[in-house]
């Protein structure tokens, strides 16, 4: 690793949980392996945020979840996106696409 | 809660269902997330040992990244509400446990709460009924009183004053400002109930009356306008509680007829239980028949003698100051159309509730500030316990905080055991408030408006645990967050602590027993400059002997009195039989009794200039039979009292008082000098003698009442006042004095019996009730205040006592150990003094309309106060002291 990873700004986490989840369900190891993986090693995710978040976002109705067995056959959590969570991913999606886009032109302009 | 969960009804319910499931589901929840993270671990730990890491090394490495996994858990579990509350409940139950393990202490605390939150709830309920309530009528506020204000020259010091038909027919005809004014009037009628006569408070109203208060009859009607005409208006409406005790609660009485005062009345109404009669406060008026007005032509007409009150009410729109205006503009009008009588005469409006608790307001206010003061005293005694105690938990504290506990979670640990105290002290304080408002109405019944409505109601029971909360943070916050601040491992070091040089909070208890010593000096001294004045109140020389006097009401009624002379044979007769009886000195009568009140007129002395009536000095009037001075002791200063001589067909004679003598023959021997009365115009009247001055408005009316007596035999009426001075307990004579009232005409009534020193006591009740009130709170206090030095100190001898052993082995005496020990308590004291005299000084000024003849910063009071505060404080001292002069040496420095 170049650098160190870096630790997430507030909410972003949420965010790329919906995204990761978007494609399949997947249980919570699987969720934060595919978070490091994805980001190239740049964001690495601990437990003590993970877990809160899936609590977080399973009451704001934007996952749900379910026991079921893993691929080497043991009894694991898959959380899988609700159609709010879709929307939801989508809204902010389109929001951090704004965002980065402003903050990447006061960036060029002013360098 | 997250933010995002009130952002939407739906989510809110989602969250607020999932934390109600979360609670009810806590340990399969548990053992699932407990499953996922171990999950968690094994998969981490797999994925390491597919990259080549050896078994244990794997599951380590996934260990060290995931961290505790307990904290883990705890973050999870905080993202529902259900933990918050799961965590209060779990530190109420811990909460009633430590308090139970120290019984003592927790039946200090709540007592000690209990005292201060009680007698808060009991004056906030008088509070309640009397200051906040609208009064019982639709759109209350907007209801007035409207006096007349009389011409200041003739009567000084008054701004309000009944009013007269005529006046009042002009303001009704000629106002745009309100929906309805009406009139209304004192009455009384003498009603047979079986054989036993009696009088019963009555009101004339006129008809629109009960429209303008809005209110309606529980049975039947109100008045028609016609039924105000003299001739048609022998209607009555009784009043409920007339009506359920005289009549039976009879639903049938509706267009039967009743006998007053010998008459027949046709009942047309009954009012409701709720219905409340707007009398003023101090009139003792409480009318159980309502009759209409009856006024003749010649009645209207009368615009110099104001006997009536009137109420209005206001045009919705229209401000107060509008109304006052156009009364303002009306007024002048009528005083120069009618300048005999009306020259000098306003008129001034009176919001209705203003009216009725207006005087007892600043009284409620101080009484509620005291109890507050109480409350916080209170509050400091707790925290001082609390603070004691802290000292024992600071190694349990500190454990916790290093077991990972946040500040936050301590405080809120502590607050909840706090809250729990003061939660009982306020179930407690309502118990002791219920036997507060009982006594607080039985003594004042009578003197406080609306005290029929005083209870315990949603708001008192809502203030009450307002409060208790309240007081709960406020005792256990200082604690608390000095419990936060220990240093754990200081803590854990010292184990107890007992001997570290950390004051254990000895600063802050200190503070709070100086504030506590503050607090109680304003309250004593509030208290002692309402003693004073009751003092200075009854050292008032009332200009008659109140001792040994019988007095009675008698009024007879004019139906059966139907001539002057029947009713002065009647009276004679009376005299007669009561002067003959065993034990009585002698016996007379007026037509008002001294500090009662009484009515006033204007006066001409002859050979002075003569001016408008509206311009006269009003005087005194008093009419009195021969005996009445020497029964009452008012001095016969010069000249002849008046003797049976003194009739109908012989010239007109009068007393003066001493003031009047003064007033207006200030060089001359009045005696034998002329004046007219002008109510009697036809009649001059020769001064014969001079009497001392009596107080006949109440002992606190410092102006002299300059009084003219005239002989009721000249002036006869219908009703007297008999006084009777006795041999001995002048209520023993009762039964024989009514005895003899009844020998006369059986079916004639008496009402207030009263003694005259039983006069004399009402005349100051509410004040010695105040009074009264604020000193217990004062002593509350004090003893609060002492509680707090004494455990200051016994606690800091306690901690001293390794330094104090050391001193004595060191040669110290018995007397320096104990100037050690009060040297420091006196040293909190007089710095609690300092700033408490600071704080009275400042406050006191708010009870300047509750004294008399004190100042506000009467330096007499300031000093017995706090010298009375200081003795107090050093017996509180003292018994500390006397602990710390027994340290044996040997023991002292074996200790630990």
């Amino acid at each position: 690793m170049a650098e160190n990873p870096t630790t997430l700004v507030q909410g972003t986490l949420d965010m790329l949980i919906l995204k990761t989840l978007a494609l399949e369900p997947m249980h919570g190891y699987g969720i934060a392996l595919r978070i490091e993986q994805i980001s190239r090693g740049v964001f690495q995710v601990n437990a003590g945020s993970l877990f809160p978040a899936f609590r977080r976002l399973e009451r704001d109705g934007l996952l749900e979840s379910e026991w079921r067995a893993t691929e080497n056959n043991r009894r694991a959590k898959y959380y899988r996106l609700t159609e709010a969570g879709r929307k939801k991913l989508k809204s902010e999606t389109r929001e951090w696409g704004r965002q980065a886009a402003a903050i990447a032109r006061i960036l060029e302009t002013s360098s | 809660m997250s933010l995002n969960a009130l952002r939407s009804p739906i989510k809110l319910l989602r969250h607020v269902a999932g934390g109600l499931r979360g609670l009810f589901r806590k340990e399969r929840d548990d053992r699932e997330l407990d499953e996922e993270l171990r999950g968690y671990l094994d998969a981490a730990a797999n994925v390491k040992m597919r990259a080549g890491v050896p078994h244990d090394e794997a599951v380590r490495a996934a260990r060290m990244e995931m961290g505790s996994l307990e904290s883990v858990k705890e973050e999870v579990r905080a993202v529902g509400w259900e933990t918050g509350v799961a965590a209060i409940w779990q530190d109420l139950r811990f909460g009633v446990r430590t308090v139970a393990k120290s019984p003592g202490f927790a039946a200090v605390a709540i007592i000690t709460l209990a005292l201060g939150i009680g007698a808060n709830t009991a004056i906030f309920s008088v509070v309640n009924a009397v200051l906040l309530r609208p009064l019982p009528y639709p759109e209350a506020a907007r209801i007035v009183q409207v006096w007349h204000v009389p011409p200041p020259k003739s009567f000084p010091g008054m701004t309000r004053f009944a009013v007269s038909p005529a006046n009042y027919l002009d303001w009704r005809s000629q106002n745009h400002v309100f929906e309805g004014i009406e009139i209304y009037g004192f009455g009384a009628f003498n009603f047979t109930n079986g054989d036993r006569p009696e009088v019963v408070q009555a009101a004339r109203v006129a008809a629109d009356f009960f429209s303008v208060l809005r209110v309606q009859p529980m049975m039947g009607r109100i008045f028609a306008p016609e039924e105000d005409q003299s001739g048609h208006s022998d209607v009555v409406i009784l009043a409920h509680a007339f009506w359920q005790s005289r009549f039976g609660a009879n639903r049938d009485i509706i267009g039967q007829t009743v006998a007053l005062n010998g008459n027949k009345y046709t009942v047309v109404g009954v009012m409701p239980p709720s219905f409340q009669f707007p009398a003023p406060p101090d009139a003792q008026w409480n009318p159980q028949i309502f009759a209409p007005l009856g006024w003749t032509d010649k009645d209207r007409a009368v615009r110099g003698n104001h006997n009536y009150l009137v109420v209005a009410r206001l045009r919705s729109g229209v401000e107060l100051r509008q109304a006052q205006a156009e009364m303002n503009a009306i007024s002048s009008r009528l005083e120069q159309q009618y300048p005999e009588d009306d020259k000098g005469w306003g008129a001034v409006l009176v919001p209705l509730r203003e009216q009725l608790v207006g005087d007892v307001r600043p009284a409620l206010l101080v009484l509620l500030g005291a109890v507050a003061f109480v409350l916080l005293i209170a509050c400091a005694n707790v925290a001082n316990l609390l603070l004691a105690r802290t000292l024992a938990r600071r190694k349990e504290i500190a454990i916790r905080t290093a077991l990972g506990a946040g500040r936050g979670r301590v405080l809120q640990q502590v607050l909840s055991e706090t809250l729990l105290l003061s939660l009982a002290g306020g179930a407690l304080g309502l118990l002791l408030a219920r036997f507060g408002i009982d006594l607080i109405v039985h003594f004042l019944a009578a003197r406080l408006p609306r005290s029929s409505e005083i209870g315990l109601d949603a708001l008192v029971l809502t203030f009450t645990l307002v409060i208790s909360v309240f007081s709960g943070l406020v005792a256990g916050l200082v604690p608390a967050l000095r419990l936060t601040r220990t240093d754990v491992n200081q803590a854990l070091k010292e184990g107890l602590g007992r001997t570290s040089a950390d004051s254990g909070g000895q600063r802050t208890r200190s503070v709070l027993v100086v504030t506590e010593v503050a607090l109680s000096l304003v309250l004593l001294i509030g208290a002692g400059l309402m003693i004073r004045s009751l003092w200075m109140l009854r050292r008032v020389d009332p200009g008659f002997d109140p001792h040994n006097v019988l007095t009675m009401f008698i009024p007879l009624p004019q139906t059966k009195y139907v001539k002057p002379v029947q009713q002065l044979e009647f009276f004679d007769q009376l005299l007669q039989r009561v002067r003959a009886l065993p034990g009585v000195e002698s016996a007379g009568a007026t037509d008002a009794l001294p500090l009662m009140g009484g009515s006033t007129q204007p006066v001409t002395i002859e050979g002075q200039p003569i001016v408008p009536m509206s311009e006269q000095p009003e005087v005194a009037v008093r009419r009195i039979t021969p005996g009445y001075l020497r029964t009452m002791r008012v001095p016969l200063q010069r000249g002849r009292d008046f003797n049976e001589g003194d009739t109908l067909d012989r010239p007109a004679v009068v007393l003066i008082s001493k003031s009047m003598a003064e007033q207006f023959w200030p060089k001359e021997d009045p005696i034998g000098k002329h004046l007219t009365l002008t109510f009697f115009r036809d009649t001059r009247r020769e001064v014969v003698g001079i009497v001392g001055d009596v107080k006949q408005d109440g002992l606190e009316v410092d102006r002299p009442i300059e009084t003219v007596y005239g002989p009721v035999a000249k002036n006869p009426g219908p009703w007297m006042s008999l006084v009777v001075r006795t041999a001995g307990k002048p209520a023993s004579l009762v039964s024989a004095v009514t005895g003899a009232v009844r020998e006369v005409d059986r079916e004639q009534p008496v009402v207030d019996v009263a003694t005259m020193e039983e006069i004399l006591g009402n005349s100051f009740s509410q004040r010695r009730f105040t009074m009264l009130l604020l000193a217990a709170f004062a002593g509350l206090a004090l003893l609060l205040a002492a509680i707090g030095i004494y455990g200051v100190l016994s606690y800091a001898v306690r901690r001293r006592v390794q330094e104090i052993g050391i001193r004595v082995a060191l040669g110290a005496q018995q007397a320096d150990v104990l100037r050690l020990v009060v040297g420091q308590g006196l040293r909190l004291t007089l710095a609690g003094l300092a700033i408490g005299v600071v704080i009275a000084l400042g406050l006191t000024r708010l009870l300047t309309g509750m004294l008399f003849s004190v100042k506000p910063t009467d330096p007499l009071t300031f000093v017995a106060v706090a010298a009375l505060l200081c003795s107090i404080a050093l017996l509180a001292c003292y018994l500390p002291a006397r602990r710390a002069t027994r340290v044996d040496p040997v023991v002292a420095l074996r200790y630990e």
